[in-house]
């Protein structure tokens, strides 16, 4: 156990560094396109913790999903937004203090709650894996009906959007011809 | 025509290589020399396989280079040398090199042109030395506002980013870099990089055209995205996998999935060419529209690796349509058994990894031809068309093939015990 820490710890480190380091530059950075992409970097970092945990689907779709799709659409935002009519409010040192400390007693709460529940205890990480097939049968089985409603639903807001997207251009037609 | 400065004389010429060459040779025996036989004598030296390496045994080899034959044993198997040569960097990039030169003679041959003549005597073929030689030697210009961390970033990540997609591919059995389970998903979460790149570079360039060929860029690939993967979740489905390796032994133990998936596959070419931004999809290099689209502003090498990196996506993606759809490595094995009579050169020589690798390369080169081949022929299409032959009618057709796959596998001709699986 302990030769498998010494090993991942390194990795763990570094990870943890890009990803929050990443996290501020995308916070403080005065430049927006600057602060996308560490938006990007720090995403990449969450999916670099997903292979540490042996989730290495999860964290393909981080990348896939997080990277490739979400931060292109805010950079691709990003430049085509005017950069100075955002930034009119100064900061002062009184909201950032105050900032900070609320930052602090948010992550001092959750790791209370963290290391007094049942995660802590040493045989949560002995448990039997999760068995995937057994997840699958039942979602097709026993929580079917669910399964059915999430698809309506998703199936319901791609309608929608297609025929709100549909609308626009009918509008822009119209202008175009006045 | 070039001509030389006024006080060239040839004789001065030679002098300075004759006079570099014994600088050379000064050095080397004065400094060179005794700096090796320290390292040999006092740095303890790693052990290569079965033998250590020691001091005598490396001057043994110098003069005798049979006996560095247990070396190189140890060597072709280890890591380094899978990541930089075999299935890895030198192999991707000696076949993207066949590639360009290849392209350039055959589109001429195509359109009735010469090609590339002089350049090597025989048709040309050092043409690629000397255009790298070119690209090398000539000046990297940054334009005024640009923004230079991300201009200078850009080329190497786009390079980085197909060079990461080559570790993926399975050339021969057990010859992969990365042989993960989630490998589909992970080229795909890989190539998903590329739009970024694009856009984030024509952003930097702190230009009208290569904005525009970088906003052309995004659209295209990401509408192209969808049906790509889709096309390629039905060989998923008839594979039961998603690991390259064991998608490419399901179809030795039964057939290639082609003959199955032919519409898969028809989508899964033209979204290939659209990825690959190449003619009829050249949208965002169109040469005639704006200048030479998101790579307007490059020049020298930064040019050469971002041709470098666009010939490495296009070996990354004709390999990728062998292992889904042409059976990876699978064909006869054609060479001999010994390599010599008497002489099996064992951990050197193996029929079988060599005979994959020869039958995935011929698979691979073929399908880059087939992938070259509507430059010669077809014309640009227009941006809407294109969307419109993205979202509305690949995907489609992808969805299509996707249902024949699920009928082959409810109906107990392929998957686990079906009637086509040897």
């Amino acid at each position: 156990m302990t030769g498998v820490l010494h090993m991942v710890d390194p990795v763990f480190v570094g990870l943890a560094v890009m990803t929050i380091g990443s996290a501020i530059i995308a916070l403080e950075t005065k430049e927006l396109i600057y602060g996308a992409i560490g938006l990007a970097i720090s995403m990449m970092g969450i999916a670099g913790f997903f292979l540490l945990l042996d989730a290495p689907f999860v964290a393909m779709f981080q990348i896939a999903v997080y990277v490739g799709a979400v931060a292109v659409l805010i950079i691709f935002t990003v430049m085509l937004v005017r950069t100075q009519a955002l930034f009119t409010t100064k900061e002062d040192r009184k909201r950032k203090g105050a900032g900070i400390a609320l930052l602090l007693f948010i992550m001092g709460g959750a790791g209370a709650v963290l290391l007094s529940s049942s995660l802590n205890m040493q045989n949560s990480f002995t448990a039997p894996p999760v068995d995937f097939m057994a997840i699958g049968q039942e979602m097709l089985t026993y929580y079917a009906p669910v399964l059915i409603v999430l698809g309506l639903t998703l199936a319901g807001s791609v309608i929608a959007a297609l025929a709100l997207a549909r609308r626009e251009d009918v509008e822009q037609q119209n202008d175009r011809t006045n | 025509m070039a001509s030389y400065t006024e006080s060239f004389r040839f004789g001065e010429f030679v002098g300075s290589v004759l006079w570099l060459i014994f600088w050379v040779v000064i050095i080397f025996s004065m400094v060179g020399l005794p700096l090796l036989f320290v390292v040999l004598f006092y740095v303890p030296l790693p052990p290569m396989g079965d033998e250590v390496l020691t001091p005598y045994l490396f001057l043994t080899m110098v003069v005798d280079p049979t006996r560095t034959v247990p070396i190189i044993k140890y060597m072709i198997h280890t890591d380094l040398f899978r990541v930089t040569a075999f299935p890895g960097f030198t192999y991707a990039a000696l076949l993207a090199a066949v590639t360009i030169y290849f392209e350039r003679k055959f589109l001429a041959k195509m359109q009735l042109r010469i090609g590339p003549l002089y350049v090597g005597k025989i048709e040309g073929w050092l043409q690629l030395m000397a255009d790298g030689l070119k690209l090398i030697s000539k000046e990297i210009i940054v334009p005024s506002g640009a923004d230079k961390p991300i201009f200078w970033a850009a080329p190497i990540a786009f390079v980085a980013t197909a060079a990461a997609t080559t570790a993926l591919i399975p050339v021969a059995p057990g010859w992969v870099v990365a042989d993960i389970d989630v490998g589909m998903i992970a080229v795909f979460a890989i190539f998903g990089f590329f739009p970024l790149i694009a856009l984030l570079f024509s952003w930097a360039s702190n230009s009208k055209y290569p904005f525009i060929g970088g906003l052309r860029a995004l659209h295209q690939i990401i509408a192209f995205e969808i049906p790509f993967i889709i096309s390629a979740l039905s060989v998923v489905i008839l594979a039961g996998s998603l690991n390259l390796t064991d998608i490419t032994n399901s179809q030795i133990n039964s057939y290639w999935f082609v003959f199955f998936l032919p519409i898969s596959a028809f989508v899964f070419y033209i979204s290939s060419l659209a990825e690959l931004e190449r003619i009829p999809f050249d949208l965002p290099e169109a040469e005639s529209e704006i200048v030479a689209g998101w790579i307007t502003e490059t020049s020298g090498m930064i040019y050469g690796l971002i041709q470098l990196g666009t010939y490495l996506k296009l070996y990354a993606l004709a390999a990728l349509f062998v292992v889904f759809f042409l059976g990876g490595w699978s064909g006869p094995v054609i060479f001999p058994a010994e390599i010599m009579p008497g002489y099996t050169g064992e951990k050197i020589y193996n029929p079988v990894t060599l005979s994959a690798a020869f039958w995935f390369t011929i698979k691979t080169f073929g399908m880059i031809v087939l992938l070259l081949l509507p430059r010669g022929i077809s014309p640009r299409i227009r941006i809407d068309i294109l969307l419109h032959t993205g979202w509305y009618k690949l995907i489609v057709l992808a969805f299509i093939n996707m249902f024949i796959a699920l009928a082959l596998i409810y109906g107990g001709i392929l998957g686990p015990g079906g009637l086509l699986v040897r």
